[in-house]
């Protein structure tokens, strides 16, 4: 090794190091801590932790409070999966049809504006137009000749409230991504279809669809994490997760038995649980996108 | 995101210009199609930007109109007393300059590690360099919400509860894509460019000052805005950390404006207040539009 490479090495490794050593002790230890916390008894009085094995997962497997969560996080899942990836795919399915590209990228842009606000931020407005007395969606739909609803007191109707509006604000960033991957087709194929005499709709499903697979595949990954971890900013505004627990998920169940009742074992048990449907999915995207890149 | 708009280009002009006679005629035929889609998707947008137009509205209104029933788009006197209430009922200065802390704080100290890390990454050749990458990227795979808790406990015990650097410090760990996209863009650049450099004896630090920054600043951009907005945005960790109402950011201060006071009470402050919380984000995406979309687009947003 020449005195160079040596100097490159080094300085390498200095450029490198910082966020190595941040990787490490900001998320690498913590996951091996929280791994490790998951079977002790922990608390912030109490140092010493005592072991319990799997009691953690055990106790959270069988509390019906966490069944609870662990259903609606699924109610959460099946409903805004199927909105989330169809009504976004159709809209830039059709901006993608619009001549005027100028307005395109308007509407584009417009329909973007929710995606870049917080969930708390999206919650309070809603938490306002969702009031019972006071707010315009029963004033519309008192206006329409229809009852006024409880909307989030009410146990059945409160989970799709949440839903509703983590739909409203997390959107538009689907839609961008599906748009920009469809206007990556390289116009030469779309064109060849349509002189085959490829329809609109055939179109659209035979060629534009599987050409923006990974981009589909990414939405759905992205609507699994906001199930999974950001729609508790919209939970705890709306409704802190009840009433009755109707509307609480997985993430805020690890919420209130770590940091409102300290059980931190338990939460770092639910967190081992959470991070591995997460991890899970997440995984099953890399593998999914390095098979499509060549593609591209 | 340059694609897009030649694409966009380049589809108009071919409709233009070579157009034959059956197509023209489709084209008649495809008006008022179009003029349809058009409709739809004012009324979608319509649709989607209500909930903005309505807190506008509300945030703007006096008392006697917040709580009127009538469904006026625009209260007939507009004012600001609900902004200066908004202040008097809770420290929203103090929110406001916290939350800019935070998220200048976290975008600074992503970026002070991302910037050389990944010129590293992605320029130089070093032993181990693939291991140190996989560890920075790696996090990216790894789901916040597993640190929460160990985290939770070592900034209690460094005596950093209720600090906003408790809220900064760990964050800034969470750069795996940050480091990614930089790789990418530095990667992009030609090899000749450094070859020259060292040629002239230039250090890799110098190399990536004066050469490697300065070549990749749209992307260092993409990567400010996305950090700065992510950050602001921030809900569940400062959530745990910031007690005292003076310490928290405007994200969670939100929260505690609707949860206190009496039922059915301070709703054109609160909304005055969500505006305010809303307003960086939305000025910064007006302004930053273009780095903002490439980003999201290319990334997985984290």
């Amino acid at each position: 090794m020449t005195h160079g490479d040596w100097r490159a090495g080094l300085s390498g490794w200095l450029l490198a190091a910082p966020a190595v050593g941040a990787a490490v002790v900001f998320v690498w230890a913590p996951m091996l801590a929280s791994i490790g916390f998951s079977f002790f008894d922990w608390s912030l009085l109490r140092r010493q932790g005592t072991w319990r094995g799997l009691d953690h997962y055990l106790a959270t497997l069988s509390n019906p409070e966490f069944h609870l969560a662990a259903g609606n996080t699924l109610i959460y899942l099946l409903a805004l999966l199927p909105m989330q990836v169809g009504v976004p795919l159709l809209l830039a399915f059709l901006l993608l049809r619009l001549r005027l590209e100028r307005a395109a990228a308007a509407y584009r842009l417009l329909l973007f504006v929710p995606a870049v606000l917080s969930f708390p931020v999206a919650a309070v407005i809603w938490l306002w137009m969702f009031n019972p007395v006071f707010g315009v969606l029963n004033a519309l739909f008192g206006a329409l000749g229809l009852p006024p609803q409880r909307w989030l007191s009410d146990p059945d109707l409160a989970i799709w409230s949440v839903i509703a509006v983590a739909f409203w604000k997390s959107f538009g960033l689907n839609l961008l991504i599906f748009h920009a991957a469809l206007l990556t087709i390289p116009h030469e194929v779309v064109e060849a279809a349509r002189v085959d005499g490829a329809y609109s709709l055939k179109l659209a499903l035979t060629i534009e669809l599987p050409l923006i697979s990974p981009a589909l595949f990414f939405a759905v990954v992205t609507t699994v994490i906001i199930v999974l971890d950001e729609i508790v900013g919209a939970v705890d505004v709306l409704t802190e997760g009840g009433p009755f627990r109707m509307s609480t998920n997985l993430l805020y169940y690890l919420y209130e038995r770590g940091f409102r009742f300290f059980q931190f074992g338990e939460a770092a048990a639910v967190a081992v649980l959470i991070s591995c449907l997460v991890a899970l999915v997440t995984w099953a995207q890399f593998r999914f996108g390095e098979r499509h890149v060549h593609y591209r | 995101m340059s694609t897009i708009a030649e694409r966009g280009v380049g589809l108009g002009v071919a409709d233009a210009a070579a157009v034959p006679p059956a197509a023209a005629l489709s084209g008649r035929r495809r008006a008022p199609r179009q003029l349809a889609l058009h409709l739809a998707f004012l009324g979608v947008c319509g649709a989607t930007l209500f909930p903005l137009l309505w807190m506008l509205r509300t945030a703007l209104a006096p008392a006697d109109e917040v709580f009127s029933p009538h469904l006026r788009p625009w209260p007939d006197n507009p004012t600001l007393g609900n902004f200066a209430a908004a202040f008097r009922l809770h420290p929203v200065d103090a929110w406001l300059a916290n939350s800019l802390i935070v998220a200048a704080g976290i975008t600074a100290g992503k970026l002070a590690l991302a910037i050389p890390a990944g010129f590293a990454f992605g320029v130089l050749r070093f032993p181990g360099r693939d291991l140190g990458f996989a560890l920075v990227v790696g996090t990216m795979v790894v789901p916040y919400v597993i640190t929460l808790v160990p985290t939770y406990v070592a900034v209690v015990q460094l005596g950093l509860y209720d600090t906003l650097a408790g809220v900064v410090i760990p964050s800034i760990g969470h750069c795996g894509f940050v480091v990614f996209f930089l790789r990418q863009a530095y990667r992009a650049l030609p090899a000749e460019l450094f070859e020259a450099a060292r040629i002239d004896g230039a250090g890799s630090l110098r190399q990536l000052l004066t050469i490697a920054v300065p070549n990749v600043s749209g992307a260092i951009a993409a990567m400010s805005v996305l950090s700065f907005l992510s950050a602001w945005n921030l809900y569940l960790w400062p959530h745990l950390l910031l007690e005292a109402s003076e310490s928290k950011t405007i994200s969670i201060g939100l929260k505690l404006f609707a949860t206190t006071g009496e039922q059915g009470g301070e709703w054109g402050p609160l909304m005055a207040t969500a505006m305010l919380a809303a307003l960086p984000v939305l000025v910064l995406y007006a302004v930053a539009q273009r780095q903002l979309v490439s980003a999201f687009a290319t990334s997985g947003i984290r």
